[in-house]
């Protein structure tokens, strides 16, 4: 693993413009400078862009302006018409997505262990015991063998997450994770991000949980209409927002939570 | 005029052997053409025109057109085109094997559809490279999701092979045409004959129904 710089920033996101088409404009100049050890969760209204930009920076959307770096070095670029991404420094960063995407025709370990082994060359023995000690780690040690299809949706999301890290990302995107989860089933999973968080991992997210963004975040960021609003820590965002867009946003969602 | 199922004993024998035959000719049809329909379901989804076009040109003619004129046509125009008799055995075979193909084109290219968009967003997320990506993640999901529509072709096959005693393959249907000729007992023969097809048919729709309801519920994850 290479070292990063103190002051350099994990991700360094500079002018980035996406749409679909000629007429839907979802990011318009978006700037954000995530440090190491970071912890940002993306907040705003739908439609502003918080999904795109996490799907950006894992690299699976095309990009009409702008650049990413990663790690102090070169990620995605915008040249013509064309997006350039280095796959190998996509390789350094994990997602989880809302609606699970496990592999239905896999067991738990097996979805674990796909990667590692076909991407890594690493053997199936050492894959599968990584890979139980991750599910241990997760209360999940008892569902290596079982199906997707035969787990609860926070199973399967702890599973998804278990399936990430075990490429050892040096970064893990996490989009609406708990959005498709029954109420019941968002402790369990939140708890296994907060120890993520805890043991340091750096991560980007997009939540609707306002309660979850606060204890999970060490910075906040408001994203409307493809740009970033306001960028700051938990308190300020959430608590006492500078911008009159975000503190509108605020309002309404505690608003709704009641 | 009176019905008297029990001519229909004297003739047991040469309906086996008919039985025999249909079934073999739906073994071997239902194997070469589901092998011919998976290469063709791929060569559909390709990027490249010249594979795709070609592809879906021969399944639209197959599909497009009635099963007997297929077979005729290939009993009769293939040895004109090719310079070499062919055996009624073969030449139906070729023809079922070939509409089979089309058909089973049709199940595997849609349920590679089936295998989702976010599938593929997950294999990149994990870098998987993309022989990994067909052979490890979409391949198996879409075998899968197709096997019970297969399932549902090969029963179809079953039933249309009796098309083939119209080139004169002595298929369950000819025998049992045969023998309602020279009885003159039409009623009697032919019902016996549909039963035949429809005692070995059954089970395996049921089967269909079982094993859809158990793969819809595994890969619905």
């Amino acid at each position: 693993m290479t070292a990063i710089p103190q002051d350099a920033a994990l991700v360094r996101i500079t002018d980035l413009h996406k749409g679909y088409g000629a007429h839907i404009k979802v990011l318009r100049g978006l700037n954000i400078e995530m440090k190491p050890g970071e912890r940002v969760v993306v907040i705003g209204p739908s439609g502003g862009g918080k999904s795109t930009l996490l799907r950006v920076v894992m690299g699976l959307e095309e990009i009409q302006q702008g650049s990413v770096t990663f790690a102090g070095k070169p990620y995605i670029s915008a040249e013509g018409s064309k997006t350039r991404i280095d796959t190998e420094q996509r390789k350094k960063i994990g997602m989880v997505f809302q609606h699970y995407t496990l592999f239905p025709h896999l067991t738990v370990l097996q979805n674990l262990t796909l990667a590692p082994r076909k991407v890594h060359g690493v053997s199936r023995s050492a894959a599968e015991d990584r890979g139980r000690a991750i599910l241990a780690r997760f209360g999940l040690d008892a569902k290596a063998d079982a199906y997707p299809s035969q787990l609860s949706g926070g199973q399967k999301q702890r599973v998804a997450i278990a399936r990430a890290l075990m490429l050892d990302p040096q970064l893990m995107l996490f989009d609406e994770v708990t959005s498709a989860l029954d109420p019941e089933l968002v402790a369990e999973v939140e708890a296994v991000i907060l120890q993520l968080a805890s043991q340091g991992m750096p991560m980007m997210m997009v939540t609707h949980d306002m309660w979850f963004a606060r204890n999970v975040a060490s910075r906040v960021i408001f994203c409307a209409g493809g740009v970033v609003v306001e960028d700051g820590p938990p308190e300020q965002v959430l608590g006492n927002p500078k911008e009159e867009r975000t503190r509108e946003f605020i309002d309404r969602v505690f608003h709704i939570k009641g | 005029m009176e019905l008297d199922f029990s001519i229909l004993l004297k003739f047991a024998d040469a309906l086996a052997l008919g039985l025999w035959t249909t079934l073999k000719l739906t073994v071997l049809c239902v194997a070469m053409g589901t092998a011919l329909g998976f290469l063709i379901g791929l060569a559909r989804a390709s990027e490249n025109a010249l594979i795709r076009i070609p592809a879906s040109a021969f399944v639209e003619f197959f599909r497009g057109t009635p099963v007997l004129i297929q077979l005729f046509w290939i009993f009769f125009c293939l040895p004109l085109v090719l310079g070499v008799e062919l055996s009624n055995l073969a030449s139906a075979t070729i023809a079922l094997t070939l509409y089979m193909g089309a058909i089973t084109s049709e199940t595997f290219r849609a349920s590679l559809r089936a295998v989702g968009r976010e599938q593929m967003d997950a294999c990149v997320a994990l870098g998987l490279p993309r022989s990994v990506q067909i052979l490890h993640v979409i391949l198996p999901q879409a075998v899968l999701r197709a096997v019970p529509t297969l399932l549902s072709n090969c029963i179809s096959l079953f039933k249309e092979s009796a098309l083939v005693s119209a080139v004169g393959m002595a298929d369950l249907m000819f025998v049992g045409q045969n023998i309602s000729n020279n009885t003159a007992r039409p009623i009697e023969v032919l019902t016996a004959v549909a039963c035949i097809y429809f005692i070995i048919a059954f089970p395996l729709t049921r089967l269909v129904t079982r094993i859809e309801g158990r793969m819809l519920r595994k890969l619905a994850a």
